[in-house]
């Protein structure tokens, strides 16, 4: 973990309310950055007014350069600030925090992200698709919101609500089709609750091992503060809610509870 | 460079500079950032005589200058922080101050007389947390009941008894004579304001347990006027917060009256807020040429 003042590098338009952030952060990426990581930025020119740090995941890392993406969907006025960044600007920033995703021996993943929840996913699909037998499944709200698809390191299959863009429907009808087909080792997931509560329930009953990516507000980003908690079923001395923050955001999707 | 030193109801602390409860952990978290020894003390998460769960999600929601939470108290327990934390703090060359609440006088009494022979520095009272429904509220609004829990936790204490008041009262001043007259070595002020924020789309309040505590910049104008108040009814130390964000917040309230300061919601925003606080703290009682701390606290020219 670092802190440090990164440079901004970039900001571009990728879809609809969805913003490409390059940071130039060398030091931050040399500490190794692995898929389902985030990093905690502070708001720009905000002074007061919004005191609280964005949790954004990271969509790629490419330390050669000292380079990291950050894919931003524009939800509030915190988001929006950030997005506003002018390349040259400089941006405080924390990171790389909380656990990622893991791909183990798995030989065989598929790959599922909703929305903005596409970004580490897609990270991940760069890490751990090349040399295994991957697929990747992206759920969006229309054509206009997709992003992420192009070059992708394994097949890309799409959803929109509208059918503007691949199938219309769900990304998890996709995912019931080819698990049917062909079940994986491996399902690694991140998008909207409703969509991880069907890929657990997909999933879990199968016993096929599968890791779900949860989003929480967020205050510390450091596992100080206990606001980020997420209901699960691991029993200890804590009681059974985690922090996403630092005990996820990446989560066993057994050990998942969406009822509150 | 000025003397920073204060002490505190015979506790010494290096500087005073402290970390909020709730907002810093055991410690742990930060000290992976700085030296936390660095800092005049820590006052740990709030802690209860069993584990605690703490509350649904979610369980915080950002508002303008500020931040609600509502974590519920969620904690390990006296006995696990005791084993498991507090050796830690205690090479880390800060005062420790325990936080503990409580949802009976006997609660409060038994956290006490578990943490006498321990190292810890100090105990400070939360009988202002109004994340708890049964729990502290209760206690820390009625004079009374201040008295009552004040006296009965101080005759089993060890250590020093600071007293933490809630701001969610009509008069402070009362508030801080009754801790006073029930013995209190000091008191700290103030806990977070209560408050709800509403997520309009969903049409449900925003917060797990509806209602949270306010903390943060919003607070400080309120917070700085209760430590004046207080300061001035009582002659026991008082230890100030409430949305502490930089060395001249913090001297602000040194010159209300406070001995030392706590530093809660700015933690997030910056996590160097302490030792920042500290080094802008020293910079501007060096322009001021202050040579001791004591100079400015309470020094604050009244119209
Ligand atoms: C997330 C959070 C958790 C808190 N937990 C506790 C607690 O367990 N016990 C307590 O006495 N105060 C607790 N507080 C209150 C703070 O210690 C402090 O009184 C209040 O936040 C005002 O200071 P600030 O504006 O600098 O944060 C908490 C505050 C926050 C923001
Ligand atoms: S954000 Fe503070 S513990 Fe997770």
């Amino acid at each position: 973990m670092q802190h440090t003042m990164a440079r901004v590098a970039g900001v571009d338009a990728i879809a609809r309310g969805i913003y490409l952030l390059r940071l130039h952060a060398p030091d931050l990426l040399a500490q190794g950055i692995s898929p389902g990581q985030f990093v905690h930025i502070r708001l720009p020119g905000a002074g007061q007014q919004r005191l609280l740090r964005r949790p954004i995941s990271v969509m790629a890392a490419r330390p050669q350069e000292g380079v990291l993406d950050l894919a931003i969907q524009t939800v509030g006025p915190g988001t929006l600030a950030l997005c506003g960044a002018r390349p040259g600007d400089t941006l405080a920033v924390l990171g790389p925090l909380g656990r990622g995703f893991d791909a183990g021996q798995a030989q065989r993943i598929f790959f599922v992200g909703g929305g903005v929840g596409v970004a580490p996913i897609r990270f991940a699909m760069d890490a751990f698709a090349p040399g295994r037998r991957c697929a990747a499944f992206f759920g969006f709200r229309g054509a206009a919101f997709a992003y992420g698809i192009q070059q992708a390191p394994c097949p890309v299959q799409v959803t929109t609500d509208d059918g503007g863009l691949g199938a219309r429907g769900q990304v998890s009808d996709l995912l019931r089709a080819a698990i049917e087909e062909e079940p994986p080792d491996l399902i690694l997931a991140c998008g909207p609750t409703p969509m991880l509560r069907t890929v657990q329930r997909l999933a879990v009953p199968e016993k096929i091992p599968c890791q779900l990516s949860l989003e929480e507000y967020m205050a510390c980003g450091l596992g100080a503060c206990l606001v980020c908690a997420c209901k699960t079923r691991a029993m200890d001395g804590q009681g059974a809610y985690r922090r996403v923050c630092v005990d996820g955001p990446v989560f066993p999707a057994e050990e998942v509870c969406f009822d509150g | 460079m000025a003397d920073l030193a204060v002490r505190l109801c015979g506790v010494r602390l290096k500087n005073p500079v402290i970390a909020a409860s709730g907002t810093f952990g055991f410690g742990r978290e930060f000290h992976q950032l700085y030296d936390i020894g660095r800092l005049g003390g820590i006052s740990v998460k709030g802690l209860t005589l069993e584990p605690r769960g703490g509350n649904a999600p979610h369980r915080m929601a950002e508002t303008p200058s500020g931040m609600l939470n509502a974590v519920g108290l969620q904690n390990p327990g006296v006995d696990a922080f005791i084993a498991r934390d507090l050796p830690w703090l205690l090479e880390r060359g800060l005062a420790v101050i325990v936080n503990i609440a409580g949802n009976s006088v006997e609660d409060y009494c038994r956290m006490a007389e578990k943490l006498a022979p321990t190292g810890a520095h100090m105990l400070e009272m939360n009988i202002s947390c109004p994340n708890v429904k049964q729990g502290g509220v209760a206690f820390g609004t009625q004079p009374d009941s201040i008295y009552q829990v004040t006296r009965a936790v101080k005759a089993r204490a060890a250590q020093p008894l600071m007293v933490k008041l809630s701001p969610n009262v009509a008069d402070i001043a009362e508030n801080a004579r009754a801790a006073q007259a029930g013995g209190a070595d000091c008191i700290s002020l103030i806990n977070t304001l209560t408050g709800v924020a509403v997520d309009v789309r969903r049409r449900r309040m925003a917060l797990g347990n509806n209602v949270g505590g306010l903390s943060g910049p919003a607070i400080r104008p309120l917070a700085l006027r209760m430590v004046w108040q207080a300061s001035r009814a009582v002659s026991i130390p008082v230890v100030g917060m409430g949305g502490i964000m930089t060395g001249e917040d913090a001297l602000a309230f040194l010159l209300c009256g406070a001995s030392a300061v706590m530093v809660g919601t700015a933690n997030f925003a910056d996590p160097f807020a302490c030792p920042r606080i500290l080094q802008e703290l020293d910079t501007l009682l060096a322009e001021q040429h202050v040579r001791k701390l004591e100079e400015v606290v309470g020094a604050v020219i009244e119209n």
